[in-house]
Formats: structure tokens, sequence, C-alpha cells
């Protein structure tokens, strides 16, 4: 059985924040399956995250790479006031947890702090919540097929982008 | 002594047309004061849905400007909305957003009240050596002064004198309609609320919604998804509706939308949709014609962005959303989103109407960002004392007529101003319609 051990699903954590602190999007994106899920789900009045993205409201939710890309293309057109001074930020991922689930596929329980400056404003802000990634092994490589963002304090403060969870 | 002159703060000269708004009413903490007090707590305020408490026992809780509230559906049936205070030492009854409950039992001092607010019980209250004047005093929740409920919406006011509901929203009601009616079951809020805050002023946010101006300016970054998106017609991308519209297109030619005015501050700004796939709604386009008639159909395809002041925005555009502002501080404002939907769509029309309104309505999303940005920038500008009057409030000040116009007949709409603009005019004149009416909520204490 081909599995990814603790050690090296970490790493890939770690190597997808130090991208996002980088703004290095490409290689982000390049993480990341064609058909890969990225979803940050909403929090209801009961209390309980949402569930089901199609009956039910995310804060993010998109299948398929290339909605990420679109993302990517908005945030370097320029023609974005909230992403022409670009916040700085670094990503803190601590308590992971890799879990084999099939032949091929890692599940990854982690949590994260993203601390974010907004430079335009001089205003900072931490960012904290749990991520859930399925690793998958494609093309030869260990790439994300599926990650969850459970972000805890989920009032934002003005905006909130892919970099800053 | 009034600290304020409604003239200083509000240049409202018809005649000279002239419209102008002074920055103080973005940034003076004296008179953000004043607003909550006068504005928000003191005249009618939209508080939530009645899906939103649709068993016996259920509740939920919200704010009146700075007053916590829970609106409660008492055992018969019956919706009551009271301040959310232990009348024994004030402590916030209810916490949670929303649950069911035959009792509330303040965490303080156990005070316990049933779901219409009477009070059940007083800790020792025997033992307490009360004295007959406490006992002759009223130990139930205190009830709003006035509520109301408009087709599921609910409404209330600190202030018992003022006009009723209906007067309040008069031709408002009709746009209500057009939201309502999509389904014969009403309308529900998608589960998940999205919360977030800016630094600046809730007016920015008011006249936001009404602001056809921006859209190309403060958008492009979206707009160049959509044009992409559009050619590429592949399954994977988020489809868009927005997209399929030419009302915001400079190149458009002839009438593309407007705007109307209402009374007591109610505003619209709307533009030509075609009824197509390209929205959600089109699984109902024939049935809607058929229950409602093909003009009142086609207005349910517009897109229409109305305000009814000062804090409900329902945004009919990309996709669907009811909106609650609420003021922090003078420049802090918490919002509150949702999607909203008519209830019993297809699993297909539901999940994209929720796709394209995570894309254009959330803080996380890629348009909303670019607007309360720029609320926070213009909040910058508002310290700017020399030349206190901005010029934001006159575009369309020589197109605007009283009444409705012919797209308005169409549906019996009545408002008190209106304009019918091509995609270039983009009005302005009708946030004048929000001055007016914050002043005269205003007008007891401005001189």
């Amino acid at each position: 059985m081909i599995a990814l051990g603790q050690v090296e699903a970490a790493a890939l954590l770690y190597r997808e924040g130090l991208l996002l602190d980088r703004m290095d999007f490409d290689a982000w994106l390049d993480l990341y399956t064609p058909d890969c899920v990225f979803w940050m789900p909403a929090w209801r009045d009961d209390g309980v995250q949402t569930v089901d993205p199609d009956r039910e409201l995310s804060l993010i939710f998109y299948r398929g790479r290339r909605n990420l890309e679109d993302r990517v293309q908005r945030i370097r057109s320029g023609f974005s006031v909230a992403s022409v001074v670009m916040p700085r930020v670094a990503h803190m991922i601590g308590n992971v947890l890799a879990e084999p689930v099939d032949e091929g596929t890692t599940r990854v329980d982690s949590s994260f702090i993203v601390n974010v400056h907004d430079v335009r404003t001089n205003r900072s802000h931490a960012y904290f919540g749990r991520y859930e990634h399925d690793l998958v092994l494609h093309e030869g490589d260990w790439k994300i097929a599926r990650k969850v963002i459970r972000l805890m304090n989920d009032v934002v403060p003005t905006m909130l982008d892919i970099y800053g969870v | 002594m009034k600290p304020f002159a409604l003239r200083d703060l509000v240049d409202d000269r018809p005649d000279d047309g002239v419209f102008r708004v002074n920055r103080a009413l973005f940034r003076d903490p004296a008179l953000f004061d004043l607003e909550m007090k006068h504005v928000f707590e003191g005249g009618w305020i939209f508080i939530g849905l009645s899906t939103q408490a649709e068993r016996p026992h259920d509740y939920f809780t919200g704010f009146i400007g700075r007053v916590p509230i829970v609106v409660s559906r008492d055992g018969a049936g019956e919706l009551r909305c009271f301040v959310n205070a232990c009348p024994h030492k004030g402590v916030r009854l209810v916490q949670k957003l929303c649950g069911n409950a035959r009792r509330h039992v303040c965490p303080y001092h156990s005070w316990t009240f049933d779901s219409a607010g009477a009070n059940r019980n007083i800790k020792w209250q025997k033992n307490g050596c009360y004295s007959p004047a406490f006992d002759e005093e009223n130990h139930d929740l205190a009830p709003v002064a006035r509520f109301g409920e408009y087709r599921g919406f609910l409404f209330a006011s600190l202030k018992a004198d003022v006009p009723t509901l209906d007067e309040h929203l008069g031709e408002a009601r009709k746009l209500i309609d057009l939201i309502v009616d999509k389904s014969p079951e009403g309308v529900e809020l998608v589960p998940g609320r999205v919360c977030f805050t800016y630094a600046a002023n809730w007016k920015m946010q008011l006249e936001n919604c009404s602001d056809q101006y921006h859209f190309t300016s403060t958008h492009p970054s979206y707009i160049r998804i959509l044009d992409q998106r559009a050619k590429e017609q592949s399954a994977e991308v988020v489809r868009s509706s927005i997209g399929a519209a030419d009302f915001w297109q400079e190149d458009a030619s002839g009438v593309t939308g407007g705007t109307m005015s209402f009374d007591h501050g109610h505003v619209l700004n709307w533009g030509v949709m075609p009824v197509s796939a390209a929205l959600p709604e089109f699984e109902h386009a024939e049935t809607w014609a058929r229950l409602h008639g093909a003009a009142k159909r086609n207005w349910m395809f517009n897109m229409r962005n109305l305000t009814v002041f000062p804090n409900l925005q329902l945004a009919e555009n990309a996709s669907s959303q009811m909106r609650v502002i609420r003021p922090i501080a003078a420049n802090l404002t918490e919002m509150q989103t949702w999607c909203i939907a008519p209830r019993g769509e297809s699993d297909e029309a539901r999940s994209f109407r929720i796709r394209q309104y995570e894309d254009f309505f959330n803080p996380t999303g890629m348009a909303t960002p670019d607007d309360t940005v720029c609320y926070e920038e213009a909040q910058l500008g508002m310290a700017e004392q020399d030349r206190p009057w901005l010029q934001g409030h006159a575009r369309g000040l020589t197109a605007s007529v009283e009444g409705g116009n012919d797209y308005a007949d169409m549906i019996e709409l009545r408002p008190a101003r209106s304009v019918l603009a091509d995609a270039q005019l983009c009005d302005e004149s009708l946030f004048g319609s929000y001055y007016r009416a914050w002043a005269a909520r205003m007008a007891g204490v401005l001189a």
C-alpha cells in the first residue's frame, strides 16, 4: 500500500503555507489536482457549520482548480482595490495528524493560525481554525484533492482572500 | 441647545439643483449617537424573517440599534418581540442566535420567562421580603413598542409614535412581493450566515447598494472573470447571471434600468435582465407568467437592489441576498448577510444560486472586498473639514421626475420619484430619499 507518512504529509501542508506566505500562487495552484475541492464552510445560526455546499452557504466553495486560478488572476489583475496593497501573511500549522484512507489517499487534520497584516490600514488580524486535507497520488506526485478550511473566527474584518486562511 | 442644524448637514435645495451631504454625517461620533437613538431606536427597523422562528417556542435574537431583542413564537403560534434583557438586573436573557425553548431562564439569578414573555418565576420570591411596591411592578419581558410582519418580513420599533408598518413600507411592499411570490411557499434563508465588519460609516453600505455608478469602476477584476467564464462555457467554472445582462455595460443602448424613490427612505435601483437560463429563476419562468402575468414575471427577473430604510437591503442581481446593516460606531459597521431563496426550488437552481452568491457577495468572494475597501478609503477622506460638502449625490438630478414611469406602471408601482436611465446615467439623486428620511427621524434633535 502506498501511503503518505506523517512527516511527509506535514511537509506538504507546510509547503502550502510557505507558498501562500510568499504569494507564490503558481506553485500553490500546482499543489492541487485539477478536480480539487476547495471549501470553507459558513456557520449556521444553530452553531454548527454548513455541511452540504449545494444546499447551504459556504464562505468559499469551488469544485475544480480552474476556479482557484480565477481567484489568483483577480489578485494579480491590478483591477482589484482590495488586492492592490497586498496584506502580509504568515501561516502557522500544527497538530498535524495524517491517516491513510486507502491506496493512494491520505487524510490530514491540522490546526492553523494565519496572521494577516493589512499594510493598507496598518491593522493586524489572526484567522484561526482547522484544516482537513485529502492528499492523493496524482501522476506520481502527492497533491491536494480536497481541502476544507474550518474557520473559527468567521466575522471577517473587511475582507478575506485565499491567502489569508 | 441642539448641537447640529439640519441645513449644515444636508443641503437640500431642489429649486437650485443642489443636493449635498456633509462629510460630518459619516464621521461625527456625537451625530452617530443621535442616529442610533433616533434613526435606529426611534422608528421601524427590520429584525428578521418569520421563518427564523417557525414552530411554537422557536426564537431568534438580534438587535434594534444597541438594544438586544428576542423574537419568540409563543405556544399559541403567535410571534412576539421583546427586549432581550432580564428586568431584574438587565442581563441579556438569551445568548444563542436561535433555538427552541418553552422557558428562558436568566443565567444570573434564574428569573424565568415563558415563550410569550411572561414572568413565570422569581427565585425565592416569598422569602425575598419584597415591598408591595415591587409586587405591583410588571416583571415580564418588555415587549417592543411596535412589532409587525409583512409577508414574513418582521419589523419592530422601540418608539410607539410611528406610522403603521403598512404606511412605513408603502410601495416597497410591492417590491417585497416580487421576492416572496417566487414560490407559493414564500422565501427562506439558506442555512449559513456570513458576518463581516468594515471600518467605515453605515451609510457607505446604505448608498453602495443603490449605487450603479461604482460597478464597472470598483469591480473590473470581477467583470473580467465573468467575461472569461462566459467565453469558456465549461461545466467547471462557476456560471454567471449578471454577465448575461447589459444594464451595466457602457455601450448598451436605450433604457437599461433606473431608480425609484419611495416615502420613508426606501429606494430601488434596477436594471433590465432578460428572462433567460442565466438566472436560477428560469425554471419558474412560465409558471410565474401564468400566476402573476408576464409584466410582473419580467420584473421578477430584473436586477433589483432594494433598500428598506434604514437597515434592510434585498439585492437581486448576481444571486439573491438579504443584508442587515448594524452600525457599531461612526467608523465601524457590522453586516449580517444571508442568501435568500424561494422555498421548494430545484437542487440545481439552489446550487447555482449559492455558487454565484459566494463569488459575488461574500467578504471572502471576488466583489464585496473591493466595495468594503472603498468604504474604508472613503472614511479616511471624510476627515476633510474645509470642504465639507460631498459631490456624490448630484448625478441624475435633472432626470428625476415626480412619480413613476412606464416600467413602474407595469406592476402598478407608484414611486414618489423615479429616473429612467441608460447604462451611463447611474442616478445618484435617489440617495436624497435616504437623507430626507434620515432628517425626518432626526427632526426632533436637529435645529
